[in-house]
């Protein structure tokens, strides 16, 4: 493809937003449109944390002041994306205007996996703004709120509503659920904290739920166990994952396979679109396909790939990827990867409370670290696995050891 | 322009590390966070992380970057300038100079994004 003079981002979130910012910062210098039904990006991370608990206001979310867009020539539209014609060289708005493009960044993002039972349909979910100012309105003190999905945003959302009064039941069947993400010391430390902030954990998932016949102000829930269980509620806010939203890109006969695939430089099936965010699924050189990363960071960085792509330039190197998640007033965090074969030590404080777990390959190099309030031991933790550098097992297992120093 | 205060000595902050001067000491209005590159230069910028509620002086230090120790929002020591997210807005700095081998702190000036003070 010749270099793009018209680049229009479908999507606003931070990877359509990285990939417009990191374009201008590669030098591109044509035309850059950027399309979102709700105008001004803004970061979602704290719709389940600050903004939720109201430390945080809208103005507080967006990922760039409204004069960067005019500083950087990027045209916002406000409008939402009908339809991609890369064969025309255009995307396609609501109510028909045609945005010329010879190059399109598809960055749709993810919608929240709804709950397939009898009754589910009316929870409540947490992904823009809207579902964030939905959720903050039912979350009075004394509220009775029951949050389906133990998971990342289940668990804020959890803690939120507690910080804010309301009473709590969450609703997972796994104890404890996040294994996978930060091992099974810290899973537990991490889920047992619901119970010491007043929120009562059932094990279990929901079978279906009544609404009662109140009005739309005092509409009640009743929600259904698989073990029997009764909950009634005022509000029931659904957690359970994502499923990427590739609508657009199947209407324009892009590969699609639980996810728009990509190869590495975020290019689909079609040369004048690359894609990037949680709506997309990496198509590995030899056709496998890996499993989606859902996390911010990860959208950042494809957001990034994708500008260097579109632009015929090398991908940036990135290293091991990282999430964090802030509840009941802690701050976890988590690189690499916790789940998979290798040794797994944990380090603990001296009266057994583990802090932090650690996950190691047989020839002792790390390939993942998760921890509680350990901001600059993860960042320790990323230099050595980005590294390959092996580090003693008992040095990580010693509260008292100094990662940092091994990191430089 | 404000008088400066004197921090410490240069060897009072290790490299890689950093001070903060609380308000009753800078008189400034905001803690004040001075950090130490391992290449031995001296700046200053507003401890607090203009994203969240973090002490940078706590963040990672690297070359003249440092690192929040929340969500890794990166600013450059030098100018204060935002170069990673989810911070969007940059951090103010603060002028700092060595002088006989201590380290003078300008609470509210600016910093001269071209000087390396230390070197």
């Amino acid at each position: 493809m010749a270099s793009p003079r018209r680049i229009v981002v479908v999507g606003g979130g931070v990877a359509g937003y990285s990939a417009a910012a990191e374009l201008r910062a590669r030098g591109y210098d044509g035309a850059l449109g950027l399309v979102d039904p709700s105008g001004l990006p803004y970061d979602r991370p704290p719709l389940s944390k600050g903004y939720l608990l109201g430390t945080k206001d809208a103005a507080g979310l967006r990922l760039a002041p409204e004069a960067w867009y005019t500083e950087h020539g990027v045209e916002l539209h406000a409008a939402r994306a009908a339809a991609l014609r890369p064969a025309e060289g255009a995307v396609e708005l609501d109510g028909g205007r045609l945005l010329a493009a010879d190059a399109v960044v598809l960055a749709t993002g993810a919608l929240p996996r709804p709950l397939r039972v009898p009754g589910g349909d009316a929870a409540l979910t947490l992904r823009t703004l809207g579902d964030a100012e939905r959720l903050r309105a039912a979350l009075a003190p004394g509220a009775r709120i029951a949050v389906v999905g133990g998971g990342l945003i289940g668990a804020e959302t959890a803690s939120g509503a507690a910080v804010l009064g309301a009473e709590v039941t969450l609703i997972e069947p796994l104890d404890p659920p996040l294994v996978p993400a930060v091992g099974e010391a810290l899973a537990r430390r991490l889920h047992a904290q619901h119970a010491e902030h007043g929120v009562r954990v059932l094990t279990a998932v929901p079978e279906r739920i009544e609404t009662g016949s109140g009005g739309a102000a005092h509409r009640t829930y009743h929600l259904t166990l698989s073990d029997g269980t009764a909950v009634e509620a005022d509000a029931v806010v659904v957690g359970i994952g994502v499923v990427p939203d590739t609508a657009l890109a199947a209407a324009a006969g892009l590969a699609v396979d639980d996810g728009v695939l990509v190869d590495a430089a975020q290019r689909t099936s079609n040369p004048a679109v690359f894609a990037a965010g949680d709506a997309t699924r990496l198509r590995r050189p030899d056709g496998t396909l890996a499993r989606r990363a859902e996390h911010w960071e990860a959208a950042v960085r494809s957001g990034q790939a994708a500008a260097a792509g579109l632009l015929g330039q090398a991908p940036p190197e990135f290293g091991a990827p990282w999430f964090w998640s802030d509840r009941h007033g802690v701050h976890v965090e988590s690189v690499g990867s916790l789940a998979g074969p290798g040794e797994v030590l944990v380090r603990r404080t001296d009266d057994g409370v583990p802090t932090a777990a650690f996950r190691l390959a047989e020839d002792g190099r790390l390939l993942g670290c998760a921890a509680v309030d350990g901001g600059l031991l993860i960042k320790a933790a990323r230099r050595i696995i980005d590294r390959g550098t092996v580090v003693d097992p008992e040095t990580l297992a010693d509260p008292g050891d100094d990662l940092r120093r091994r990191a430089r | 322009m404000s008088e400066g205060i004197v921090v410490g000595g240069t060897e009072d902050i290790e490299e890689g590390t950093a001070k903060v001067v609380e308000p009753e000491e800078s008189g400034f209005d905001e803690p004040i966070a001075v950090f130490r590159t391992e290449t031995g230069c001296f700046f200053a910028l507003n401890d607090t992380c203009t994203h969240e509620e973090a002490s940078l002086a706590d963040g990672w230090i690297e070359g003249e970057d440092v690192e929040c120790p929340l969500h890794s929002s990166m600013f450059s020591l030098r100018s204060g300038k935002v170069k990673g997210l989810p911070a969007t807005e940059d951090a103010r700095t603060h002028r700092v100079e060595v002088r006989d081998g201590q380290v003078v702190l300008f609470p509210g000036t600016d910093a001269d994004p071209d000087a390396c003070p230390g070197q």
